[in-house]
């Protein structure tokens, strides 16, 4: 316990006099104190010390915030990923570092290629075209035999 | 709890790493905030401040939503707080109660985080640097269970109720550690005036 830690007694007068200050509690009770304050010097410091310090806990309140820098959520995650061997977080179905931006635009080219080649096509089809074989007709090609 | 936070949550618990990103982006400031005024430097308020949310990323299944979430994230930050100046106790780490010198530098570099609407005039500022490193000075000089309250209360604008959850400290205890450290502050203040006068 450090030297500053306070006495039962001293803490009690210290958290009527704080309640007090705050306006807590009711009329009757806060009357109490004020007339507590006005007689008993134990009271009377405790009061006079509090009213001083308030003004020293009004100077803390307009303290600088300080501020984090602004890659400071990468960091943390990258440490995190690195300390875990990429464990940690959860992998969506795909995984998380799937390009679907760039999935999805090779996907359109390659749609697009398809119709195009389709509408060039003289079928319709994609398979190449094939002229029908000139045909036979008895020219002696074939000969039977005899 | 709003339902938003009960969903953060739930996106915590399933290890959701953009609920994480947002997670900080909420708290960073403030995390980071306490851990700077605990230890009165940059850097390690940094590192403690990476340490909080990696604690909190691990042990998010052990909250139970009893209390606040915040008030959760803020006993976890005193914690690592008290922790690091043990830490740095053993070291016996100079460099603990040196406020950053070049940290109105970066700050101001980094988009005015610190400071008002307009800059102030030299001399002013100064003044403000100074008062800012005097006070910085008093509190690091303040015993860690002192200066846990000082911090929560009188920077951070905390609760006498929501100090209690956090430090786990019975009302009256909060309430005359508070006291007793804003005597040690004023004592320190004094002195210094009393040096330069």
């Amino acid at each position: 316990m450090s030297d500053t830690e306070p006495e039962t007694a001293d803490e009690e007068i210290v958290v009527a006099v704080s309640d007090f200050l705050d306006g807590l509690r009711t009329e009757v009770w806060r009357a109490e104190i004020a007339a507590r304050i006005a007689a008993e010097p134990a009271w009377q410091q405790v009061h006079a010390e509090m009213v001083e310090t308030r003004k020293v806990a009004g100077t803390l309140s307009g303290l600088q915030k300080a501020r984090l820098p602004a890659t400071f959520a990468q960091d943390v995650t990258a440490t995190i990923h690195k300390r875990s061997a990429g464990r940690f977080f959860a992998r969506r179905t795909l995984g998380d570092r799937v390009p679907f931006g760039v999935l999805a635009i090779v996907a359109l080219l390659a749609i697009a290629a398809m119709g195009y080649l389709m509408w060039a096509s003289q079928t319709g089809s994609l398979a190449p075209s094939r002229d029908p074989e000139p045909a036979h007709h008895g020219s002696g090609a074939l000969v039977a035999p005899p | 709890m709003n339902e938003l936070e009960r969903s953060l949550l739930r996106r915590l618990r399933d290890r959701d790493e953009r609920a994480f990103r947002e997670l900080i982006e909420g708290h960073r400031d403030r995390v980071y905030n306490i851990t700077f005024r605990m230890l009165g430097n940059r850097a390690e308020a940094e590192d403690v401040a990476q340490e909080v949310f990696i604690t909190v990323f691990k042990t998010i299944e052990t909250f139970r939503e009893e209390s606040k979430f915040s008030t959760w994230l803020y006993r976890v930050t005193v914690n690592h707080c008290k922790n690091r100046i043990k830490y740095l106790a053993r070291r016996h780490d100079r460099d603990r109660d040196e406020l950053d010198e070049t940290s109105n530098g970066q700050n101001n570099a980094a988009g005015g985080a610190i400071g008002g609407p307009a800059p102030p005039a030299p001399d002013r500022a100064l003044e403000g640097a100074q008062m800012e490193k005097l006070l910085q000075d008093a509190i690091g000089h303040l015993d860690d269970e002192h200066r846990v309250v000082v911090v929560l209360r009188d920077i951070e604008d905390l609760s006498i109720e929501e100090i209690c959850e956090i430090t786990g400290l019975p009302d009256g205890t909060v309430k005359s550690r508070l006291h007793r450290a804003r005597l040690a502050l004023r004592k320190k203040l004094q002195r210094h005036v009393g040096e330069e006068t």
